[in-house]
């Protein structure tokens, strides 16, 4: 049995009702409670940027821009040893229900502040005295999870400017809600009465954990579980991100005999790939009609 | 495994090899450490970058633009991390802002801050822009690329290893969209056999010395692989320091 109070949402969070210990489906109309939000990034999309990417993972829009290694600036910023990945974290005014202020917040800054820390794990910082990699990442649309979809599209951005890394950082948020150990959690279990929010990062090749936030109280045992799960979770992301990058390239090839013709013309054929995780389409296929009954719904009230 | 795309943390070779640019070594096995090709035919593993910023190097010729002029020299930018100094003796005329110069790296410090010799103004011409690591297929192997190119437009040209590419006179607009093609399609094979057939078709440029199809290499190893014998050079000298990037985990 599903309750919405549309008037409620967002603000103080939405009054939903359910169970997922007996239910069988979760409230997005996904059926496992192991399965990811459908997921697309493509790679490329800014053209002044080093490196850039655009990520959709269910509701959650948000682009990531790489510029660097160069200078840093402010000079005392500098560190002679490494390079310092500077991280900015935004949020669109109109990426949740009530307006945000655009002035970065607390929430702002710690964001930034961890998923900067995530990826110096990966890059190989050392490389680049006295240098800085700027990642911009922006939130244009979001639904919980937003900081592990930042981190998604900020290591593929860094992949696409060229900039040496030890891995690739794959994240997903995992936790538990409506009694249950669910992966990705949207908005709606994340404020169920019993949730708990476990943003994770690792670098898939070594299992090493970059990133691990927890909100809410859980048992070691569901603990453990919420990791498994998220570790599993991470992996299936790694495969997109790898397939996102390597698209860029090999659609090109494909192009390529086209392009041949076209020299003499406007000499080019780009195709910066999307890419769509064949599990998150069939996923997407699903939650296609739970959408559309959300928006009825809000209309009636 | 031959060649194929590779992401960075990609393996590519799962035994001990030489180390070639780009990859690291990780509990016995080599990896890769950028977007690239990776190639692990022969002795060596290597990657060769798709993507990526200006690494200064000893002996490349760079292109660099004057960005500041204080009293003892001038701040030369070579679209690299850092900018380089020259002293004012370096040149026989005063420079200003905007100048663009081309000079050798004579030594590169552990900042990556570029120390630059034999420089010269250039008078005039344009710079085209491309992507630092894809500048080795603009020169093609032995300069095959680069003397098809200069046959086809007409140009003077000279080639920064920085990412940029100076030219006068010729056919400047028919350059850079050969510059681009050639810079969008550096992943592909046989890239010299295509732009040749396409200056086939163009009839010939005023001041172009010679016939298209003349004493030209034909053959171009495969995708990425054929680099001019400078990059080879460069390459090995990177790979006694590449040694060192072991990682330990």
């Amino acid at each position: 049995m599903i309750l919405l109070k549309v008037n409620e949402m967002g603000k103080h969070g939405s009054n939903v009702e359910a169970d997922y210990s007996k239910d069988k489906k979760r409230m997005d109309g996904r059926k496992g409670m192991d399965e990811l939000r459908p997921m697309s990034i493509k790679v490329g999309v800014i053209p002044n940027a080093d490196g850039s990417a655009y990520l959709e993972w269910g509701q959650n829009k948000v682009y990531a821009a790489v510029y660097g290694p160069r200078e840093a600036l402010p000079k005392h910023s500098q560190n002679p040893y490494k390079a310092v990945i500077k991280v900015a974290y935004r949020m669109a005014t109109f990426s949740v229900p009530e307006r945000k202020q655009p002035r970065p917040n607390r929430r702002d800054y710690e964001i930034s502040k961890v998923l900067g820390e995530a990826l110096e794990r990966a890059v190989f910082v050392e490389n680049f005295p006295n240098t800085e990699i700027s990642v911009f990442v922006e939130v244009v649309d979001s639904n919980a999870g937003s900081r592990v979809a930042c981190l998604t599209a900020a290591s593929c951005a860094l992949a696409d400017a060229g900039i040496p890394m030890r891995d690739m950082v794959a994240a997903t948020g995992t936790g538990k809600a409506f009694n249950e150990i669910v992966l990705d959690l949207n908005k709606d279990e994340e404020d169920a009465s019993d949730a708990v929010d476990i943003p994770l990062a690792i670098l898939p090749r070594s299992g090493e954990i970059v990133l691990l936030q927890m909100d809410g109280v859980i048992t070691k045992e569901e603990f453990a579980k919420a990791m498994q799960m998220g570790i599993k979770g991470c992996k299936d992301i790694y495969e997109v991100q790898k397939a996102a990058l390597k698209a860029k390239y090999e659609l090109e090839e494909l192009a390529l005999n086209s392009a041949e013709k076209e020299i003499k013309g406007d000499a080019t054929a780009q195709g910066a790939g999307e890419v769509k995780a064949p599990k998150a389409e069939k996923a997407e296929a699903d939650s296609k009609p739970a959408k559309k009954e959300g928006k009825a719904k809000k209309v009636k009230k | 495994m031959s060649k194929k795309v590779v992401v960075p943390g990609d393996l590519v070779s799962a035994e001990r090899k030489r180390l070639g640019s780009n990859v690291f070594v990780a509990d016995g096995k080599v990896y890769a450490k950028v977007l690239g090709i990776s190639d692990d035919e022969g002795e060596v593993a290597s990657v060769v970058a798709l993507e990526g910023k200006y690494n200064p190097q000893p002996q490349d010729t760079v292109i660099g633009v004057v960005g500041r002029v204080v009293f003892a020299g001038y701040g030369i930018n070579l679209n690299s991390y850092t900018e380089s100094f020259m002293p004012k003796s370096a040149f026989r005329e005063e420079l200003k802002m905007g100048d663009i110069i081309v000079a050798t790296i004579s030594y590169v410090n552990e900042l990556k801050e570029a120390d630059l010799e034999y420089a010269k103004k250039l008078y005039g011409g344009d710079i085209i822009e491309v992507t630092p690591v894809r500048t080795p297929r603009l020169i093609g192997k032995n300069g095959s690329m680069l003397d098809l190119i200069r046959r086809g437009t007409g140009c003077e040209i000279i080639i920064g290893k920085n990412g940029r590419v100076w030219a006068r006179n010729g056919n400047l607009p028919l350059l850079k969209k050969v510059v681009k093609f050639i810079e969008e399609n550096s992943y592909k094979s046989n890239l010299t056999n295509t732009i040749e057939s396409f200056f086939g078709e163009v009839p010939s440029v005023p001041g172009a010395k010679g016939k298209k199809g003349t004493d030209t290499p034909s053959e171009e190893s495969e995708v990425l692989g054929g680099e001019s014998e400078e990059i080879n050079l460069t390459q090995e000298k990177q790979e006694s320091e590449e040694y060192d990037t072991t990682e330990g985990e």
